[in-house]
Protein backbone atom coordinates (compact mmCIF):
# COMPACT_ATOMS: atom_id res chain seq x y z
CA UNK A 1 0.00 0.00 0.00
CA UNK A 2 1.07 3.83 -0.78
CA UNK A 3 1.80 6.32 1.54
CA UNK A 4 -1.35 8.04 -0.28
CA UNK A 5 -3.81 5.33 0.24
CA UNK A 6 -2.37 4.93 3.94
CA UNK A 7 -2.93 8.57 4.37
CA UNK A 8 -6.56 8.26 2.81
CA UNK A 9 -7.54 5.28 5.46
CA UNK A 10 -6.45 7.66 7.83
CA UNK A 11 -8.77 10.48 6.82
CA UNK A 12 -11.48 7.83 6.35
CA UNK A 13 -10.70 6.00 9.79
CA UNK A 14 -10.96 9.99 11.74
CA UNK A 15 -14.01 10.53 9.70
CA UNK A 16 -15.77 7.18 10.39
CA UNK A 17 -14.70 8.16 14.42
CA UNK A 18 -16.12 11.00 14.29
CA UNK A 19 -19.36 9.87 12.95
CA UNK A 20 -18.94 7.19 15.88
CA UNK A 21 -18.53 10.17 18.56
CA UNK A 22 -21.56 11.64 17.36
CA UNK A 23 -23.80 8.43 17.22
CA UNK A 24 -22.06 7.42 20.98
CA UNK A 25 -23.85 10.45 22.17
CA UNK A 26 -26.58 10.19 20.73
CA UNK A 27 -26.84 6.46 22.22
CA UNK A 28 -25.89 8.31 25.62
CA UNK A 29 -28.83 10.66 25.41
CA UNK A 30 -30.95 8.32 24.00
CA UNK A 31 -30.20 6.13 27.03
CA UNK A 32 -30.60 8.61 29.53
CA UNK A 33 -34.45 9.45 28.31
CA UNK A 34 -34.87 5.57 28.70
CA UNK A 35 -33.64 5.93 31.91
CA UNK A 36 -35.93 9.07 32.64
CA UNK A 37 -38.78 7.44 31.30
CA UNK A 38 -38.18 4.42 33.12
CA UNK A 39 -37.84 6.61 36.81
CA UNK A 40 -40.60 8.59 36.11
CA UNK A 41 -43.21 5.84 35.40
CA UNK A 42 -42.27 4.44 38.82
CA UNK A 43 -45.07 3.93 40.82
CA UNK A 44 -45.96 2.27 44.31
CA UNK A 45 -49.46 0.46 45.16
CA UNK A 46 -51.68 1.86 47.82
CA UNK A 47 -55.52 0.62 48.47
CA UNK A 48 -57.80 2.17 50.82
CA UNK A 49 -61.97 2.06 51.16
CA UNK A 50 -62.12 -1.11 48.67
CA UNK A 51 -59.65 1.41 46.49
CA UNK A 52 -56.79 0.57 44.71
CA UNK A 53 -54.31 2.63 42.69
CA UNK A 54 -50.75 3.15 41.74
CA UNK A 55 -48.82 6.91 42.79
CA UNK A 56 -45.34 7.86 40.79
CA UNK A 57 -42.91 6.81 43.15
CA UNK A 58 -41.48 10.11 44.54
CA UNK A 59 -44.55 11.96 45.49
CA UNK A 60 -45.23 12.79 49.07
CA UNK A 61 -48.62 11.25 49.66
CA UNK A 62 -51.07 10.06 52.16
CA UNK A 63 -54.09 7.92 52.99
CA UNK A 64 -57.23 9.99 54.45
CA UNK A 65 -59.55 10.37 57.07
CA UNK A 66 -63.33 10.22 56.26
CA UNK A 67 -63.95 11.39 52.24
CA UNK A 68 -60.97 11.54 51.36
CA UNK A 69 -59.14 8.30 50.77
CA UNK A 70 -55.77 9.62 48.68
CA UNK A 71 -54.10 12.79 48.44
CA UNK A 72 -50.63 12.83 46.75
CA UNK A 73 -48.09 15.62 45.89
CA UNK A 74 -45.14 16.04 43.04
CA UNK A 75 -42.75 17.77 45.18
CA UNK A 76 -40.83 18.24 42.27
CA UNK A 77 -43.47 20.68 40.73
CA UNK A 78 -42.85 23.99 39.91
CA UNK A 79 -45.72 26.81 41.31
CA UNK A 80 -49.14 25.09 42.51
CA UNK A 81 -47.88 21.09 43.41
CA UNK A 82 -49.53 19.03 41.13
CA UNK A 83 -51.75 16.92 43.01
CA UNK A 84 -53.56 13.82 42.56
CA UNK A 85 -56.49 13.24 45.07
CA UNK A 86 -59.22 10.91 45.57
CA UNK A 87 -62.68 11.07 47.84
CA UNK A 88 -65.33 9.04 48.04
CA UNK A 89 -69.46 10.73 48.63
CA UNK A 90 -72.44 8.43 49.79
CA UNK A 91 -74.80 8.63 47.16
CA UNK A 92 -78.30 7.68 46.89
CA UNK A 93 -79.60 4.62 44.62
CA UNK A 94 -79.80 5.54 40.70
CA UNK A 95 -77.63 8.60 41.24
CA UNK A 96 -76.29 10.15 38.42
CA UNK A 97 -72.89 11.53 38.29
CA UNK A 98 -74.16 15.11 36.96
CA UNK A 99 -75.73 15.29 40.05
CA UNK A 100 -72.59 15.34 42.28
CA UNK A 101 -70.96 17.68 39.82
CA UNK A 102 -73.64 20.60 40.74
CA UNK A 103 -72.62 20.01 44.35
CA UNK A 104 -68.62 19.92 44.04
CA UNK A 105 -69.22 23.18 41.89
CA UNK A 106 -70.86 24.75 44.71
CA UNK A 107 -68.76 23.99 47.55
CA UNK A 108 -65.90 25.19 45.05
CA UNK A 109 -67.23 28.16 44.18
CA UNK A 110 -67.53 29.60 47.62
CA UNK A 111 -64.08 28.28 48.39
CA UNK A 112 -61.77 28.69 45.98
CA UNK A 113 -61.00 32.44 44.64
CA UNK A 114 -62.40 32.92 40.58
CA UNK A 115 -63.70 29.45 40.45
CA UNK A 116 -64.83 28.81 36.71
CA UNK A 117 -66.03 25.09 35.64
CA UNK A 118 -64.43 25.52 32.11
CA UNK A 119 -66.11 21.69 30.26
CA UNK A 120 -68.53 19.20 31.36
CA UNK A 121 -69.00 15.97 29.58
CA UNK A 122 -70.28 12.29 29.93
CA UNK A 123 -67.76 9.84 29.13
CA UNK A 124 -66.66 6.26 29.43
CA UNK A 125 -63.48 5.40 31.32
CA UNK A 126 -62.15 1.87 30.94
CA UNK A 127 -65.74 0.81 30.65
CA UNK A 128 -67.17 2.48 33.26
CA UNK A 129 -69.26 5.35 33.22
CA UNK A 130 -67.79 8.31 34.22
CA UNK A 131 -68.41 12.13 34.18
CA UNK A 132 -65.63 14.84 33.40
CA UNK A 133 -65.39 18.66 34.97
CA UNK A 134 -62.42 21.05 33.88
CA UNK A 135 -61.91 23.78 36.00
CA UNK A 136 -60.14 26.65 37.15
CA UNK A 137 -59.25 28.74 40.07
CA UNK A 138 -56.42 31.12 41.54
CA UNK A 139 -54.51 30.12 44.18
CA UNK A 140 -55.32 32.01 47.15
CA UNK A 141 -51.92 31.30 49.22
CA UNK A 142 -53.08 30.77 52.58
CA UNK A 143 -49.07 31.63 53.85
CA UNK A 144 -48.95 35.44 54.25
CA UNK A 145 -45.50 34.98 54.12
CA UNK A 146 -45.39 33.50 50.78
CA UNK A 147 -43.67 36.08 48.18
CA UNK A 148 -44.75 34.05 45.25
CA UNK A 149 -47.63 35.82 43.07
CA UNK A 150 -51.23 33.53 43.46
CA UNK A 151 -51.07 30.54 40.81
CA UNK A 152 -53.53 30.01 38.09
CA UNK A 153 -54.75 26.66 38.88
CA UNK A 154 -56.20 24.18 36.16
CA UNK A 155 -57.80 20.80 37.52
CA UNK A 156 -60.30 18.03 36.55
CA UNK A 157 -62.62 15.91 38.32
CA UNK A 158 -63.75 12.08 36.93
CA UNK A 159 -66.68 11.47 38.75
CA UNK A 160 -67.76 7.38 39.06
CA UNK A 161 -70.46 6.19 40.71
CA UNK A 162 -69.95 3.02 42.87
CA UNK A 163 -73.15 1.24 44.72
CA UNK A 164 -74.35 3.92 46.92
CA UNK A 165 -71.05 5.85 46.90
CA UNK A 166 -69.59 8.66 44.04
CA UNK A 167 -65.65 8.03 43.75
CA UNK A 168 -64.04 11.62 42.47
CA UNK A 169 -60.83 11.64 41.23
CA UNK A 170 -59.76 15.34 40.79
CA UNK A 171 -56.19 16.70 38.94
CA UNK A 172 -54.93 19.92 39.56
CA UNK A 173 -51.31 21.66 38.64
CA UNK A 174 -50.36 24.67 37.59
CA UNK A 175 -51.68 26.17 34.74
CA UNK A 176 -48.46 25.66 32.59
CA UNK A 177 -47.60 22.51 33.91
CA UNK A 178 -51.39 21.27 32.96
CA UNK A 179 -50.75 19.92 29.63
CA UNK A 180 -47.16 18.62 30.69
CA UNK A 181 -48.27 16.22 33.88
CA UNK A 182 -51.83 15.22 32.16
CA UNK A 183 -50.17 11.79 30.50
CA UNK A 184 -49.13 10.97 33.62
CA UNK A 185 -52.26 11.88 35.26
CA UNK A 186 -54.44 9.44 33.00
CA UNK A 187 -51.63 6.54 33.97
CA UNK A 188 -52.58 7.07 37.22
CA UNK A 189 -56.57 7.34 36.36
CA UNK A 190 -55.95 4.35 34.74
CA UNK A 191 -54.72 2.14 37.29
CA UNK A 192 -57.46 2.72 39.96
CA UNK A 193 -59.33 -0.37 40.96
CA UNK A 194 -62.55 -0.13 43.02
CA UNK B 1 10.48 9.41 1.61
CA UNK B 2 7.05 9.45 2.17
CA UNK B 3 4.79 10.28 -1.27
CA UNK B 4 1.75 12.15 0.96
CA UNK B 5 1.71 15.59 1.92
CA UNK B 6 2.26 16.84 5.54
CA UNK B 7 -1.03 16.41 7.17
CA UNK B 8 -1.18 19.45 9.03
CA UNK B 9 0.02 22.13 6.06
CA UNK B 10 0.07 20.31 3.24
CA UNK B 11 4.01 20.72 2.13
CA UNK B 12 6.09 17.83 0.78
CA UNK B 13 6.70 15.96 3.68
CA UNK B 14 10.19 14.25 5.02
CA UNK B 15 9.38 11.58 7.89
CA UNK B 16 6.25 10.13 9.07
CA UNK B 17 4.51 9.50 12.74
CA UNK B 18 2.98 6.29 13.08
CA UNK B 19 1.75 6.47 8.77
CA UNK B 20 1.00 10.09 9.07
CA UNK B 21 3.48 12.22 7.53
CA UNK B 22 4.75 14.75 8.43
CA UNK B 23 7.40 18.14 7.14
CA UNK B 24 10.28 18.75 8.90
CA UNK B 25 8.89 21.38 10.68
CA UNK B 26 5.89 20.31 11.83
CA UNK B 27 7.18 16.66 12.80
CA UNK B 28 9.95 19.14 15.28
CA UNK B 29 6.81 20.49 16.60
CA UNK B 30 4.83 17.45 17.18
CA UNK B 31 7.44 15.52 19.19
CA UNK B 32 8.20 18.52 21.00
CA UNK B 33 7.42 18.25 24.50
CA UNK B 34 5.56 21.76 25.61
CA UNK B 35 5.23 22.25 28.98
CA UNK B 36 2.76 25.08 28.73
CA UNK B 37 -0.20 22.86 28.60
CA UNK B 38 0.22 21.19 31.93
CA UNK B 39 2.16 24.77 34.01
CA UNK B 40 -1.47 26.68 33.24
CA UNK B 41 -3.03 23.88 34.24
CA UNK B 42 -1.03 23.44 37.37
CA UNK B 43 -1.28 27.49 37.46
CA UNK B 44 -4.85 26.96 37.44
CA UNK B 45 -5.31 24.56 40.14
CA UNK B 46 -2.61 26.71 42.51
CA UNK B 47 -4.41 30.00 41.15
CA UNK B 48 -7.73 28.71 42.40
CA UNK B 49 -7.27 27.51 45.96
CA UNK B 50 -5.77 31.02 46.43
CA UNK B 51 -8.85 32.79 45.27
CA UNK B 52 -10.73 30.63 47.72
CA UNK B 53 -8.83 31.08 50.42
CA UNK B 54 -8.60 35.14 49.52
CA UNK B 55 -12.36 35.26 49.18
CA UNK B 56 -13.00 33.37 52.10
CA UNK B 57 -10.64 35.16 54.21
CA UNK B 58 -11.81 38.68 53.14
CA UNK B 59 -15.12 37.88 53.46
CA UNK B 60 -14.79 36.77 57.15
CA UNK B 61 -12.52 39.75 57.86
CA UNK B 62 -14.52 42.10 55.93
CA UNK B 63 -18.13 40.81 57.00
CA UNK B 64 -19.10 42.89 53.78
CA UNK B 65 -23.30 43.74 53.60
CA UNK B 66 -24.28 43.50 50.09
CA UNK B 67 -27.98 44.96 48.29
CA UNK B 68 -29.59 42.55 46.20
CA UNK B 69 -28.05 44.03 43.06
CA UNK B 70 -24.43 44.31 44.34
CA UNK B 71 -24.55 40.26 45.46
CA UNK B 72 -25.89 39.66 41.55
CA UNK B 73 -22.62 41.58 40.12
CA UNK B 74 -20.21 40.38 42.40
CA UNK B 75 -21.26 36.96 41.92
CA UNK B 76 -21.23 37.46 38.38
CA UNK B 77 -17.68 39.28 38.17
CA UNK B 78 -16.39 35.86 40.70
CA UNK B 79 -17.53 33.59 37.95
CA UNK B 80 -15.15 35.27 35.85
CA UNK B 81 -12.10 35.06 37.85
CA UNK B 82 -11.44 31.27 36.77
CA UNK B 83 -11.49 31.56 33.08
CA UNK B 84 -9.58 34.81 33.96
CA UNK B 85 -6.80 33.16 35.96
CA UNK B 86 -6.53 30.99 33.55
CA UNK B 87 -6.27 32.97 30.50
CA UNK B 88 -3.54 35.27 32.13
CA UNK B 89 -1.16 33.02 32.77
CA UNK B 90 -1.88 31.13 29.40
CA UNK B 91 -1.17 34.35 28.11
CA UNK B 92 1.69 35.39 30.19
CA UNK B 93 3.47 31.78 29.42
CA UNK B 94 2.35 32.58 25.56
CA UNK B 95 5.12 34.87 25.21
CA UNK B 96 8.02 32.36 25.08
CA UNK B 97 6.01 29.68 23.45
CA UNK B 98 3.00 31.29 21.01
CA UNK B 99 -0.15 30.14 20.14
CA UNK B 100 -2.70 32.14 18.07
CA UNK B 101 -4.16 34.33 20.81
CA UNK B 102 -7.57 34.49 19.16
CA UNK B 103 -7.69 31.28 18.64
CA UNK B 104 -8.13 30.34 22.05
CA UNK B 105 -10.55 33.15 23.06
CA UNK B 106 -12.59 32.34 20.25
CA UNK B 107 -12.64 28.40 21.52
CA UNK B 108 -13.24 29.72 25.02
CA UNK B 109 -16.07 32.18 23.98
CA UNK B 110 -17.56 28.88 21.83
CA UNK B 111 -17.60 27.06 24.52
CA UNK B 112 -19.56 29.34 26.65
CA UNK B 113 -22.02 29.72 23.52
CA UNK B 114 -22.69 26.13 23.21
CA UNK B 115 -23.41 26.12 27.35
CA UNK B 116 -25.69 28.37 27.17
CA UNK B 117 -27.37 27.58 23.43
CA UNK B 118 -27.04 23.57 23.66
CA UNK B 119 -25.89 22.03 27.18
CA UNK B 120 -27.92 24.09 29.69
CA UNK B 121 -31.34 23.97 28.05
CA UNK B 122 -30.92 19.77 27.14
CA UNK B 123 -30.31 19.04 30.43
CA UNK B 124 -32.58 21.48 32.22
CA UNK B 125 -35.53 21.75 29.77
CA UNK B 126 -35.29 18.79 27.67
CA UNK B 127 -34.57 16.09 30.21
CA UNK B 128 -35.34 18.15 33.16
CA UNK B 129 -32.97 16.31 35.29
CA UNK B 130 -33.50 18.22 39.14
CA UNK B 131 -36.94 16.42 38.51
CA UNK B 132 -35.87 12.84 38.57
CA UNK B 133 -32.53 12.43 39.07
CA UNK B 134 -32.25 12.22 42.81
CA UNK B 135 -34.60 9.23 42.76
CA UNK B 136 -32.11 6.88 43.56
CA UNK B 137 -28.02 7.02 43.62
CA UNK B 138 -27.78 4.07 40.62
CA UNK B 139 -30.05 6.50 38.71
CA UNK B 140 -28.28 9.47 39.93
CA UNK B 141 -24.83 7.98 38.65
CA UNK B 142 -26.20 7.17 35.45
CA UNK B 143 -27.72 10.64 35.06
CA UNK B 144 -25.22 12.22 35.33
CA UNK B 145 -22.92 10.31 33.11
CA UNK B 146 -25.06 9.72 30.32
CA UNK B 147 -26.82 13.10 30.04
CA UNK B 148 -24.81 15.44 31.83
CA UNK B 149 -21.71 13.81 31.42
CA UNK B 150 -21.59 13.23 27.64
CA UNK B 151 -23.36 15.84 26.47
CA UNK B 152 -20.69 18.34 28.12
CA UNK B 153 -17.77 16.55 27.17
CA UNK B 154 -19.60 16.22 23.10
CA UNK B 155 -20.03 19.90 23.20
CA UNK B 156 -16.45 20.96 24.18
CA UNK B 157 -15.17 18.15 21.65
CA UNK B 158 -17.24 19.93 19.06
CA UNK B 159 -16.16 23.35 20.05
CA UNK B 160 -12.29 22.17 19.64
CA UNK B 161 -13.00 19.67 16.23
CA UNK B 162 -15.01 21.98 13.94
CA UNK B 163 -12.84 24.85 14.63
CA UNK B 164 -9.16 24.83 15.15
CA UNK B 165 -8.64 21.07 15.01
CA UNK B 166 -7.95 21.24 11.27
CA UNK B 167 -6.16 24.27 11.34
CA UNK B 168 -2.06 24.67 10.48
CA UNK B 169 -2.01 26.06 14.10
CA UNK B 170 -2.66 23.03 15.67
CA UNK B 171 0.31 21.82 14.90
CA UNK B 172 1.60 19.71 18.74
CA UNK B 173 0.14 17.04 20.74
CA UNK B 174 -0.25 19.21 23.43
CA UNK B 175 -2.92 21.51 21.61
CA UNK B 176 -5.47 19.69 21.60
CA UNK B 177 -5.83 19.86 25.85
CA UNK B 178 -5.15 23.95 25.27
CA UNK B 179 -8.08 24.75 23.59
CA UNK B 180 -10.66 21.48 25.00
CA UNK B 181 -9.48 23.59 28.31
CA UNK B 182 -10.24 27.00 26.86
CA UNK B 183 -13.77 25.19 25.78
CA UNK B 184 -13.78 23.68 29.26
CA UNK B 185 -13.48 27.11 31.22
CA UNK B 186 -16.33 28.65 28.89
CA UNK B 187 -18.38 26.25 29.49
CA UNK B 188 -17.93 26.50 33.19
CA UNK B 189 -17.84 29.99 33.14
CA UNK B 190 -21.84 30.13 31.66
CA UNK B 191 -22.94 27.14 34.41
CA UNK B 192 -21.36 29.65 36.59
CA UNK B 193 -23.27 32.84 35.63
CA UNK B 194 -26.59 31.14 35.20
CA UNK B 195 -26.14 29.61 38.73
CA UNK B 196 -25.96 32.93 39.83
CA UNK B 197 -28.80 34.53 38.12
CA UNK B 198 -30.84 31.78 38.91
CA UNK B 199 -29.98 32.02 42.64
CA UNK B 200 -30.34 35.72 42.40
CA UNK B 201 -27.03 36.14 44.09
CA UNK B 202 -25.43 33.83 46.03
CA UNK B 203 -23.67 33.50 49.87
CA UNK B 204 -20.37 34.68 49.06
CA UNK B 205 -18.80 32.27 51.26
CA UNK B 206 -20.33 29.06 49.71
CA UNK B 207 -20.51 30.69 46.12
CA UNK B 208 -16.78 30.86 45.64
CA UNK B 209 -16.56 27.30 46.55
CA UNK B 210 -19.22 26.32 43.91
CA UNK B 211 -17.41 28.53 41.02
CA UNK B 212 -14.14 27.29 41.83
CA UNK B 213 -15.23 23.70 42.06
CA UNK B 214 -17.19 23.69 38.39
CA UNK B 215 -14.23 25.38 36.98
CA UNK B 216 -11.73 22.81 37.89
CA UNK B 217 -13.59 19.75 36.87
CA UNK B 218 -15.03 21.19 33.65
CA UNK B 219 -11.19 22.34 32.91
CA UNK B 220 -10.05 18.89 33.77
CA UNK B 221 -12.40 16.69 32.19
CA UNK B 222 -11.99 18.55 28.82
CA UNK B 223 -8.01 18.13 28.90
CA UNK B 224 -8.77 14.79 28.65
CA UNK B 225 -11.01 15.55 25.91
CA UNK B 226 -8.50 17.99 24.30
CA UNK B 227 -5.36 14.50 24.78
CA UNK B 228 -7.53 12.25 22.75
CA UNK B 229 -7.77 15.05 20.38
CA UNK B 230 -4.12 16.14 20.05
CA UNK B 231 -3.41 11.88 19.67
CA UNK B 232 -5.92 11.71 16.97
CA UNK B 233 -4.86 14.30 15.27
CA UNK B 234 -0.76 13.61 15.29
CA UNK B 235 -0.92 9.80 15.37
CA UNK B 236 -2.97 6.98 13.12
CA UNK B 237 -4.88 5.99 15.56
CA UNK B 238 -7.95 3.32 15.87
CA UNK B 239 -11.38 4.75 14.89
CA UNK B 240 -12.39 3.44 18.57
CA UNK B 241 -9.90 6.09 20.16
CA UNK B 242 -11.96 9.15 20.05
CA UNK B 243 -14.77 7.54 21.10
CA UNK B 244 -13.04 6.02 23.69
CA UNK B 245 -11.58 9.51 25.14
CA UNK B 246 -15.25 10.94 25.08
CA UNK B 247 -16.56 8.03 27.20
CA UNK B 248 -14.09 8.35 29.42
CA UNK B 249 -14.78 12.27 29.70
CA UNK B 250 -18.19 11.02 30.56
CA UNK B 251 -17.51 8.80 32.32
CA UNK B 252 -15.54 10.93 34.92
CA UNK B 253 -17.96 14.54 34.80
CA UNK B 254 -20.63 11.73 35.64
CA UNK B 255 -19.12 10.23 38.63
CA UNK B 256 -17.72 13.44 39.85
CA UNK B 257 -20.65 15.56 39.93
CA UNK B 258 -22.62 12.72 42.00
CA UNK B 259 -19.56 12.52 43.89
CA UNK B 260 -19.72 16.08 44.47
CA UNK B 261 -23.67 15.70 45.58
CA UNK B 262 -22.51 13.12 47.89
CA UNK B 263 -19.72 15.08 49.79
CA UNK B 264 -21.41 18.50 50.03
CA UNK B 265 -24.80 16.83 51.23
CA UNK B 266 -22.99 14.72 53.82
CA UNK B 267 -22.38 17.36 55.68
CA UNK B 268 -25.95 18.91 56.38
CA UNK B 269 -27.12 22.37 55.92
CA UNK B 270 -26.19 25.12 58.36
CA UNK B 271 -29.19 27.29 59.70
CA UNK B 272 -28.55 29.90 57.13
CA UNK B 273 -29.23 27.86 54.56
CA UNK B 274 -26.17 27.23 53.04
CA UNK B 275 -24.49 23.47 52.36
CA UNK B 276 -21.46 23.20 55.92
CA UNK B 277 -18.90 21.17 53.88
CA UNK B 278 -18.19 23.08 50.32
CA UNK B 279 -14.33 22.31 51.18
CA UNK B 280 -15.13 19.10 50.69
CA UNK B 281 -16.13 19.24 47.18
CA UNK B 282 -13.10 21.85 46.41
CA UNK B 283 -10.57 19.17 48.44
CA UNK B 284 -12.74 16.51 45.77
CA UNK B 285 -11.89 18.81 42.54
CA UNK B 286 -8.09 19.52 43.34
CA UNK B 287 -7.50 15.87 43.58
CA UNK B 288 -9.21 14.78 40.36
CA UNK B 289 -7.36 18.01 38.60
CA UNK B 290 -3.78 17.30 40.00
CA UNK B 291 -4.60 14.31 39.06
CA UNK B 292 -5.82 14.36 35.45
CA UNK B 293 -3.24 16.95 34.70
CA UNK B 294 -0.39 14.47 36.22
CA UNK B 295 -1.87 11.63 33.80
CA UNK B 296 -2.74 13.48 30.77
CA UNK B 297 1.03 14.90 30.93
CA UNK B 298 2.89 11.83 31.01
CA UNK B 299 0.84 10.27 28.40
CA UNK B 300 2.13 13.01 26.33
CA UNK B 301 5.39 12.83 27.09
CA UNK B 302 5.71 9.02 27.01
CA UNK B 303 4.09 8.79 23.72
CA UNK B 304 6.42 11.46 22.34
CA UNK B 305 9.34 9.66 23.63
CA UNK B 306 8.06 6.29 22.39
CA UNK B 307 8.02 8.27 18.49
CA UNK B 308 11.36 9.16 19.22
CA UNK B 309 12.59 6.28 19.64
CA UNK B 310 10.88 4.78 16.62
CA UNK B 311 12.53 7.41 14.49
Amino acid sequence: MTMLASLKTSLNRDQLGEWLVIALTLSALLLGWGLRATVESRTMGFTADGITARVPAGWLWRLGSGMQVLHATDPASAGFSTTYNIETRPVVADAKPEQLVGVLSLERGQRLTAYRVLDQQPLIINGREAYKTTFVYVEANPTLTHKDLPSVVHGVDFVFINGSRAIIVTYEADENAYDTDFAEFRRFLDSITF
Amino acid sequence: MPDSPCCICGQPSTKTIRHRAFCEKHYATATRERPLAWRSLAAQIGGLVVFVAVIYGLQWIIQPIFTPTTLFFTGVALSLVPAFIWLSFFYQQDRVEPEPKGYVLGVFVLGGLLAAAVGAPLVNQVFRLSEWIYADPLTAILGNILIVGFTQEFLKYAAVRYTVYGLPEFDEATDGIIYATAAGLGYATVLNIQFIIASQGVDIGAGVFRIVVTALAQASFAGVVGYFLGRAKFEDEPVWWMPLGLSLAALGSGVFNWLRGQVTQGGGVTVSGSVATPWIALVLAVVVAVGITALVTWLIRRSIQLTLAEA
